[in-house]
């Protein structure tokens, strides 16, 4: 009997080395992926000791704006431990700050290891020796943005609280990018007044630390409009010359959606006119963006909205929120729930929620003739081994150049006609023909809406797009308009002519 | 056995003859001349830090003598003591203990202190005594077992042992990390389970060749499945109920998961019968969903390696700096004391020495040396199962596998643990992390190898009838009845 089971027994013992010796294998494949493929992003990363020890060692970049001003920098203290200094607190949000208590946040965590020197591979390789002298430099980042522009915008925003993007549709280079509150980064990064500042800030009314600009999401009202037509237009569902003739009595009476009424209400005066689509947009009317939008089908909407950035984070510089169009996971096409959804998500009041950025790049789309460009901050990184640009990049064609005009067209009327002017006549600049659309953001409740607009200049040679957001700012037309009208000619008339 | 064998052997193990082990004393030179290079590696690089000048000397001559000079204290014990045994093994052990002892002399010496007689120790001194006992220890095992009658024969004596252990660190066990894992005589403290794993084995080397005969032969139908009746079922799931036992009341998955491998291992060497395992991986996978649910450390654990990074300065802590400090290696690595353990003079894992010394060897040592040290668990591998396929019987062959399947799981589980391949559970890694109850158990797992490989070890009983094998629980006639 034992003879008989000898030869099993050995090849179980030999199929057992076997298998363990393949997993012994995989451990060496394992050691393989994080020592060889992901060594250098993990060398990287913010919290790896070997950044932490390096930021000791080296004097860590500067950050400046578009025309050489310098945005932040390095100084040492007293007992010569350097400390980060900060041109302006306009700058807080964005650049976030660089804390020996605290770490980096913002564009100072997401920049950290060009910033600390750990940019190129060579440089790497020398801090991993631990034989490179000390006190090298980082590199210098230039941003696109303009600081004066940047201070202009948050003093436009005042005391409320809410965002302001402002960039270039033909580069996707950001000129501004604004979000109040703002706070005191410098206090942050000294150390001797981290703690406190820290906690303070952290502690404030209105989250100071969120960057409302990437990350804040809002209900976009009226300004989602601008999606519904580039998905209506563009799938074919409506014309310039579509009218719906139920329109003009579901004005007063509510349009009527599976037993749910869509009310409007504000444009009286347009009466008994069926209105056709530069109409709807002059007036903003909400009746026919939601037929639109029952027209166009939701799965039509969320394809271009997908297009244009919805449903994941816009590739950046910094971390920034995913928009969506609706919350998903409806059965209606698209995501949707139900008709009902869709058509108040067709004119922006559903489980639509967006973030200034991205209502920056709708508008910025429409102005480049349906090309959407990469939203960009950091224009080239300075450092001993030289300047590195970087380009401009196309994200995608959204629309045609036929669809984007038509829009466009339909946008500078909402400024310049004497319809639109009703709504939007603060966004007009005087001697520049400017494109834009208003919201007045419904967030429930009691409460002042948020006041939006969405547009760009000039109209026929777009230089700048904008989206503003002022919380609770009351209508579109009272406080987001006025704003993005005098930033825009600021912009255009006085920094850069 | 004859009358005529007994007289021979009897004879034989009065007279000793001293037999030179060449392979054995070669392998120990090239186990040497490494040690000392890497020393000199680590004490050219410490003094550099510390701005003394260039001497190409080791990091502390003292305790790399004292090691090499315990190695070659075993080797000529075993050579005077004429053993026939395998003459790999202790020069393997050897290397991999000493690069435990390079590395705790590279880590902070305060990690761990014991005052002794008046004098203080630190991390390396202590971790130095314990690799001299445990190179005792194998000595001692390899040159005194010359029988494995008393391993064979009171199986159950040793399950007692083995569950009164576990029970022990039950009632009295100290927690560590949220698990119990240490229990405390006196001034000592110890890993129950690091005993427990080689009781373990014993037993189910001497159950298994007991009872193979009728789990391979016998069978029922369940669905796809051909099992042995129920009865012979019993013991399957008494080792799941303690493995879910140990990561219920003990909350230590490690030694959990490592028991469960090891016996399912076992029975299919036992057996050949995939059935065992696709049963016993079903079971594994209920037990561990039922765990998920109902307790947080398992639920934590999981969570921390689908994405450690997601909680990167709380929870996931430690799994993300054991990565960073894989990436920082690279291919070549640092060199051995040139990589970070110390940041503003916090370890950025506290567990190195214990749970992560892979990941400190990953960084200083590079892919190379990660390479280097998972092919030195492959010869032990290796050569442990060598010396169960050439067993002279059952018992023999599944004792030695298992032994050798106890390190080499063992070294699997924290390994992958640490390069985030699974969850991470805390186990030692054989001969490299410091403690004392991981290295004298690992000690007495290589010292039984050594002895089991030896050619003059007495040659085992003869098999009895198959009639009385029937187990004691199941009505059988008792030992030797009939």
């Amino acid at each position: 009997m034992n003879a008989r089971d000898r030869a099993p027994i050995g090849q179980g013992i030999a199929r057992v080395g076997l298998i363990l010796s393949l997993l012994f294998g995989l451990i060496a494949v394992g050691a393989g992926y994080w020592q060889v493929a992901r060594a250098s992003d993990l060398s990287r990363a913010p919290d790896n000791p070997l950044v932490i020890a390096a930021a000791r060692d080296v004097i860590r970049g500067r950050i400046l704006d578009r025309s050489g001003a310098v945005l932040a920098t390095s100084r040492n203290d007293a007992n010569g431990e350097p400390y980060r200094i900060y041109a302006d607190r306009s700058l807080a949000p964005l650049i976030g700050y660089s804390s020996p208590v605290y770490g980096t946040a913002g564009l100072e965590r997401a920049y950290n290891a060009e910033l600390s020197g750990l940019g190129s591979p060579n440089s790497l390789d020398d801090l991993l020796s631990k034989l490179a002298p000390g006190n090298t430099r980082g590199d210098d980042l230039t941003l696109s943005l303009s600081l004066k522009l940047q201070e202009a915008a948050v003093k436009a925003l005042g005391s409320d609280r809410g965002a302001i993007v402002m960039l270039d549709p033909r580069t996707g280079r950001v000129l501004a990018m604004a979000s109040t509150p703002t706070f005191d980064a410098n206090a942050i990064a000294n150390p001797v007044t981290a703690v406190a500042a820290f906690k303070r800030t952290a502690a404030a009314a209105g989250q100071p630390f969120l960057d409302r600009a990437t990350m804040g999401e809002y209900v976009p009202g009226s300004v989602f409009k601008i999606v519904t037509s580039i998905a209506a237009l563009s799938s074919g569902a409506i014309s310039t010359s579509t009218t719906y003739p139920q329109q003009p009595a579901a004005e007063k009476t509510g349009l009527l959606v599976s037993g749910f009424r869509i009310h409007d209400g504000h444009h009286d005066f347009t009466g008994s006119l069926a209105l056709d689509y530069d109409q709807a947009i002059e007036v903003s009317c909400n009746i026919y963006f939601a037929l639109t939008g029952l027209r166009t089908g939701g799965a039509a909407l969320a394809d271009y909205a997908g297009r244009l950035g919805f449903g994941a984070p816009i590739p950046f510089d910094l971390p920034t929120a995913a928009s969506q169009v609706t919350n998903g996971g409806g059965s209606f096409g698209g995501g949707f729930k139900d008709d009902v959804e869709l058509a108040n998500a067709a004119y922006g009041q559903a489980e639509t929620l967006v973030t200034p950025l991205q209502m920056a790049l709708v508008a910025a789309t429409v102005a480049n003739g349906g090309v959407e460009m990469k939203p960009q901050l950091v224009t080239s990184i300075a450092g001993p081994g030289g300047r590195q640009t970087i380009n401009p990049e196309a994200l995608g064609s959204v629309m045609t150049p036929g669809v984007a005009g038509t829009i466009g067209d339909a946008m500078r009327l909402a400024v310049e006609s004497s319809w639109g002017r009703i709504f939007t006549s603060g966004a007009a600049i005087p001697g520049i023909q400017t494109a834009g659309k208003t919201g007045t953001a419904q967030i429930g409740g009691s409460a002042e809406p948020n006041s939006w607009f969405i547009g760009y200049a000039p109209a026929s040679n777009p230089q700048v797009a904008i989206a503003v957001v002022v919380e609770q700012g009351g209508h579109g037309s009272a406080r987001a308009a006025p704003i993005a009208g005098s930033l825009m000619g600021l912009w255009l008339k006085t920094l850069n002519p | 056995m004859t009358a005529a064998t007994g007289l021979r052997r009897s004879a034989a193990a009065s007279r000793i003859r001293p037999r030179a082990r060449r392979r054995e004393s070669g392998l120990l030179v090239l186990v040497a001349v490494v040690l000392v290079l890497g020393s000199v590696s680590l004490g050219v690089t410490q003094r550099q830090l510390a701005g003394q000048p260039l001497a190409w000397l080791p990091a502390d001559a003292g305790q790399l003598a004292i090691y090499l000079g315990a190695l070659v204290a075993a080797h000529l014990t075993l050579v005077l003591a004429g053993r026939r045994s395998d003459q790999v093994l202790l020069p393997t052990i050897g290397l991999l203990g000493g690069i435990s002892l390079l590395l705790m002399e590279r880590l902070p010496q305060s990690l761990v202190t014991q005052s002794l007689a008046g004098r203080n120790f630190g991390l390396a001194s202590i971790q130095l005594g314990w690799l001299l006992l445990a190179i005792a220890v194998i000595t001692a095992t390899a040159v005194m077992v010359r029988s494995d009658a008393w391993l064979r024969r009171y199986k159950y004596t040793w399950a007692a042992a083995g569950i009164a252990l576990l029970l022990l660190t039950f009632l009295f066990g100290n927690e560590v990390n949220g698990a119990l894992l240490t229990i405390e005589v006196g001034p000592f403290s110890g890993q129950p389970t690091e005993l427990i794993k080689v009781i373990l084995v014993i037993f189910l080397a001497g159950y298994l060749s007991d009872f193979r005969p009728l789990l391979v032969s016998a069978s029922m139908r369940l669905g796809p499945l051909r099992l042995p009746p129920v009865p012979y079922l019993l013991p399957m799931l008494a080792m799941w109920a303690m493995a879910l036992g140990i990561v219920v009341i003990q909350r230590d998955l490690g030694a959990a998961l490592l028991f469960f491998a090891v016996f399912l291992a076992l029975v299919y060497i036992a057996t050949a019968r995939a059935s065992y395992v696709v049963l016993g991986l079903l079971m594994f996978v209920a037990g561990s969903l039922i765990a998920y649910q109902l307790f947080g450390t398992v639920r934590d654990r999981v969570d921390i390696w689908v994405n450690p990074f997601i909680d990167a300065s709380g929870k996931g802590y430690q799994v993300v700096q054991s990565l960073y400090a894989f990436g920082r290696g690279g291919i070549l690595g640092t060199g051995l004391g040139a990589g970070l353990p110390l940041v503003a003079g916090r370890l950025p894992i506290p567990a190195i020495h214990t749970d992560f010394p892979l990941a400190a060897l990953g960084e200083e040592l590079g892919l190379l040396g990660v390479l280097a040290i998972l092919g030195l668990y492959l010869v032990v591998i290796e050569r442990g199962l060598r010396v169960a396929a050439s067993a002279a019987d059952d018992f023999r062959a599944l004792l030695a596998a298992g032994l050798t399947l106890v390190v080499g799981v063992q070294a699997f589980i924290i390994a992958a643990g640490n390069l985030k391949l699974i969850p991470l559970t805390g186990v030692t890694l054989p001969f490299i992390s410091y403690g004392g109850s991981s290295l004298l158990a690992n000690g007495v797992v290589v010292g039984l190898l050594l002895a089991l490989s030896d050619r003059g070890v007495e040659a085992p009983p003869p098999p009895r009838p198959a009639g009385s094998r029937r187990p004691a629980f199941l009505g059988g006639p008792a030992r030797g009845a009939r």
